[in-house]
């Protein structure tokens, strides 16, 4: 099986752009992907696009991926769109790795795009929380921060951890944010601030929940055989684990992990021929302050009950042993529902390439990003390497 | 009909009755408006947003059923009275026979449009021939449901009574309660308690002699009609629409104002509709009394009497346990609240729920055959071995179960099905409950648990009980949701 590398990746600024369209958007990203191949890309190297979109808004439900591409100049190609809630782009580079890896394809362009804040306040309540369990979940009245926040009451219940660990977590994602100038909410925030937040599903307040934003993110996916001609330095997918999970948090063994999370980073860690100890940083799913605390565990950063004392230990922050989000995560950096598997890769990418600036990971080798799906229906996880000076 | 009556006559076997747990007092009114217009009412019962005349029906059918050693499933014949029926066109019975269980061949009617239409109810299912052996369904059963919860302008003494109720009566051969003697009587007086069609809202033209003279000429006709002497009777339980106007009938019924005393609910309830009568007589065999007379009035006019001799079972709950301001109970009520808002996305449709039914009205679960794990909706693979069975063994979950995990949706945060709601009661509870088996395992469901946030956490005991949970395209959706039975541990 053929190698697939990240030769070029790229994003919008994250964060409510009343002045662009889905479609403009996408090709922002798709833009700045190609701009950052080292070697440069003509457009027309690339073979064929897969698009991560939940399609909020209802904007362009079929063939958005079509609709995106033919924006962006890309004519003619295979052009598709994949659904899978929040993790739709994370799927959307998978699928990208793979028709690399079969041979199909030699360059695949994978990214997302959402537009999410220019819904009236109405049509947003019935758009935010369409990936929970329809029929029975949502019909409880259950938000998307209600399925987490029952996450963190049954976590809370069994484990050490308390809200004021969730609030670290914010304090932390603000702080790697402002110093990125894609971020949605590229501002400090103090525990005090995130402590005391307005409840929104008890035990979490605002600032444990992610904004709702606009934003793409392209990412540009090469095989082996072609990868010399774009980069003398790519990055490597040197491992990807994918799974799902029932989609109903009511029909699961346990509320205090996700265990598609666990499924797709252990064949990602199995493929990379890598243990969690050799990560050097990470950038995982926060939607919910309560989603990194668990994806601390179920990525192994520690045993399972311990993620608080990681927080604590500081380890996850910027000057850490394996600092987490560096960019902001989706706290700070924002939650473009399907461009946010995609821009972590691309935040990967920069940091492995050193191009990170002042929220730079030192001697990022190792980079895993994680992408979940809902409250856990699908999780996917790459696993980034440096190859230098080949 | 004479007071010597074969042993197989049908008559009262239990009674059940339920108040919502929410009341509002005369002073919040008086604070309000200057000034409350329901006379000798000092509190009284509010639904909460996510009841109505047939949940609250279904919870008094339920102690009824409870309080008789009765099932659903012996159901012959359901009737169900209310003057504020959820919806004005549309069978209501087959939802209230599909969350007690009864069989699809029991005989159902609805009455309305009279708060007497509880009484009529009853009589309907004394007359119900033939009783005893060979009875309906052989030995089948006779539920009387009556609930209301009737509302006027805002302004009106009608709304100022207004309250909430439902009581239920199982009907059976060889009753301890037995229908000693019945008389109903008509007299033609319009205009002084109706609503337009097409309102919701009752009005009268308050002309107080003449309402007076209606209320006590159609009372005293049905007392006069009655062979037993209601003068020995522990206490009349008398139609109340405010707390002033049945002791005015204690002549026509020939019964003095104590014994009236000791049959009222309005004083703390308010004006329950056709339940009035009913919640008298529950309250007044649940205090001891052994001979009741029940006294049912409904504009028009026309009255029922019916003399009970007990004691009779009760299973009753009417003490509040939430006091409201007046701006909530405004909340509660709708009179200030937008309604659900305009939008698309996630959508279950009216059939895509109706096939859940078993599930959201009974907790019909399925046990699979290969493993004996319990799945909740059955359907598709089993959560628990992966197997696809051809089949899952239908199996009614009693509706006792633990929070497993559990949040509060803060205000402004409810999914738009759910917006209405919030807006009348504020925030809400949303949990994950694990179900028991009836022959052991459980099965975990999402469920709103009612009741306050405090009250409820990890490890709460809670138990089903059918509440509406939302309403779309004019179809209101009822469901299960959980109540708390135990103080958190």
């Amino acid at each position: 099986m053929r190698d697939a590398y990240i030769i070029g990746a790229g994003q919008t600024e994250f964060g409510a752009m009343p002045g662009e369209s889905y479609r403009s958007l996408f090709t922002e990203a798709v833009d700045h992907a190609i701009d950052s191949v080292p070697a440069g890309i003509d457009a027309d190297a690339v073979d064929e696009a897969v698009v991560g979109s939940l399609g909020v808004g209802g904007r362009q439900i079929g063939l958005s991926g079509p609709a995106v591409t033919e924006h962006a100049g890309l004519d003619g190609i295979p052009s598709t769109r994949v659904e899978n809630a929040c993790a739709a782009s994370g799927y959307a580079v998978r699928q990208a790795v793979q028709a690399v890896r079969s041979g199909m394809a030699d360059v695949v362009l994978a990214g997302g795009v959402e537009v999410m804040t220019d819904l009236s306040g109405d049509t947003a309540k019935y758009w935010l929380g369409v990936s929970g369990e329809t029929e029975w979940e949502r019909l409880t009245g259950t938000t998307f921060a209600g399925v987490y926040a029952q996450m963190a009451s049954a976590y809370f219940d069994r484990y050490d951890a308390t809200p004021e660990h969730l609030s670290k977590i914010a304090v932390k994602n603000h702080g790697n944010g402002a110093k990125n100038p894609n971020a949605h909410l590229g501002f400090e925030c103090s525990l005090e601030d995130a402590t005391s937040a307005p409840a929104v599903a008890d035990p979490l307040n605002l600032y444990h929940c992610c904004p709702t934003s606009d934003g793409a993110a392209a990412v540009l996916v090469a095989s082996e055989d072609a990868v010399e001609e774009y980069t003398d330095d790519p990055v490597r997918v040197a491992g990807v684990g994918a799974a799902s999970e029932r989609v109903g948090l009511f029909q699961r063994d346990t509320y205090t992990r996700i265990d598609s999370s666990m499924e797709a980073a252990a064949t990602a860690y199995e493929r990379a021929g890598i243990e969690p100890d050799d990560v050097d940083f990470a950038e995982v799913h926060d939607c919910f302050a309560i989603a990194e605390l668990l994806a601390y565990e179920d990525l192994g950063f520690c045993e399972r009950g311990q993620a608080h004392e990681l927080v604590e230990s500081g380890a996850t922050e910027l000057g850490g042993e394996l600092p987490v989000n560096a960019s902001g995560g989706l706290k700070s950096k924002g939650h473009p529902i399907g461009a946010t598997g995609a821009g972590q890769i691309a935040e990967a990418y920069k940091q492995l390439r050193g191009e990170a600036g002042d929220r730079q990971v030192a001697d990022a080798e190792i980079g895993l990003t994680h992408n979940v799906g809902g409250s856990g229906g699908a999780a996917v996880v790459h696993v980034l390497e440096r190859e230098v000076a080949r | 009909m004479t007071a010597e009556q074969s042993a197989s006559e049908p008559g009262i076997d239990a009674v059940g009755a339920y108040t919502p747990r929410l009341r509002i007092d005369a002073e919040a009114f008086e604070e309000a408006w200057g000034r409350f217009d329901a006379a000798g009412v000092e509190e009284k019962a509010v639904p909460e947003a996510d009841e109505d005349a047939l949940t609250m029906g279904i919870a008094a059918a339920e102690r009824a059923l409870d309080a008789a050693g009765r099932e659903g499933d012996e159901i012959a014949h359901l009737a169900f009275a209310t003057t504020t029926p959820p919806m004005a066109e549309e069978d209501l019975t087959p939802r209230i026979a599909s969350t007690l269980g009864a069989p699809e061949d029991a005989a159902t009617r609805t009455l309305t449009g009279s708060t007497r239409a509880g009484a009529q109810a009853l009589a309907g299912a004394l007359d119900a021939v033939p009783w005893g052996d060979g009875g309906p369904a052989d030995g089948g059963i006779g539920l009387v449901v009556v609930a209301d919860c009737p509302r006027g302008e805002p302004d009106s003494g009608v709304e100022h009574a207004a309250g909430a109720g439902a009581a239920a009566l199982v009907v059976d051969a060889d009753a301890p309660g037995e229908v000693v003697d019945r008389a109903s009587h008509v007299a033609s007086y319009p205009g002084t308690r109706f609503r337009e069609a097409g309102d919701d809202e009752t009005s009268g033209l308050g002309i107080t002699q003449y309402d007076r003279e209606a209320f006590t000429t159609a009372l005293g006709g049905a007392a006069d009609g009655l062979d037993a002497d209601p003068s020995g009777v522990d206490a009349a339980a008398v139609q109340s629409p405010d707390g002033k106007l049945p002791y005015r009938a204690a002549g026509a019924l020939g019964v003095d104002t104590e014994t009236i005393a000791a049959g009222e609910t309005v004083s703390h309830l308010g004006d329950t509709g056709a339940a009035s009568a009913f919640l008298g007589a529950a309250s007044a065999f649940d205090d001891g009394a052994e001979r009741v007379l029940l006294a049912a009035y409904g504009s028009g006019a026309g009255a029922n009497a019916v003399v009970i001799d007990g004691p009779v079972p009760v299973d009753a709950a009417l003490t509040g346990e939430e006091r409201l301001s007046y701006a909530e109970y405004l909340r509660r009520r709708g009179e200030i609240t937008g309604g659900e808002p305009a939008g698309g996305g996630a959508y279950v449709s009216v059939p895509s729920w109706q096939r859940t039914t078993p599930q959201r009205h009974r907790l019909v679960a399925g046990r699979c055959p290969d493993c004996g794990a319990l799945n909740f909706p059955p359907g598709g693979a089993c959560r628990d071995c992966g197997g696809r069975p051809e089949s899952y063994e239908q199996v009614e979950l009693p509706g006792q179960g633990t929070v497993e995990a559990v949040t509060t949706i803060a205000q402004g945060g409810a999914p738009p099905e759910f917006v209405e709601q919030q807006s009348r009661s504020g925030p809400f509870l949303s949990a994950v409950v694990a179900l028991e088996g009836p022959d052991g395992g459980e099965v975990s469901v999402p469920t709103q648990v009612l009741g306050d946030a405090d009250a409820v956490g990890i490890g709460t005991r809670v138990a089903a009980t059918i509440r509406r949970i939302y309403d779309q395209e004019g179809v209101i959706r009822y469901g299960f949701k959980m109540r708390p039975v135990e103080r958190r541990r």
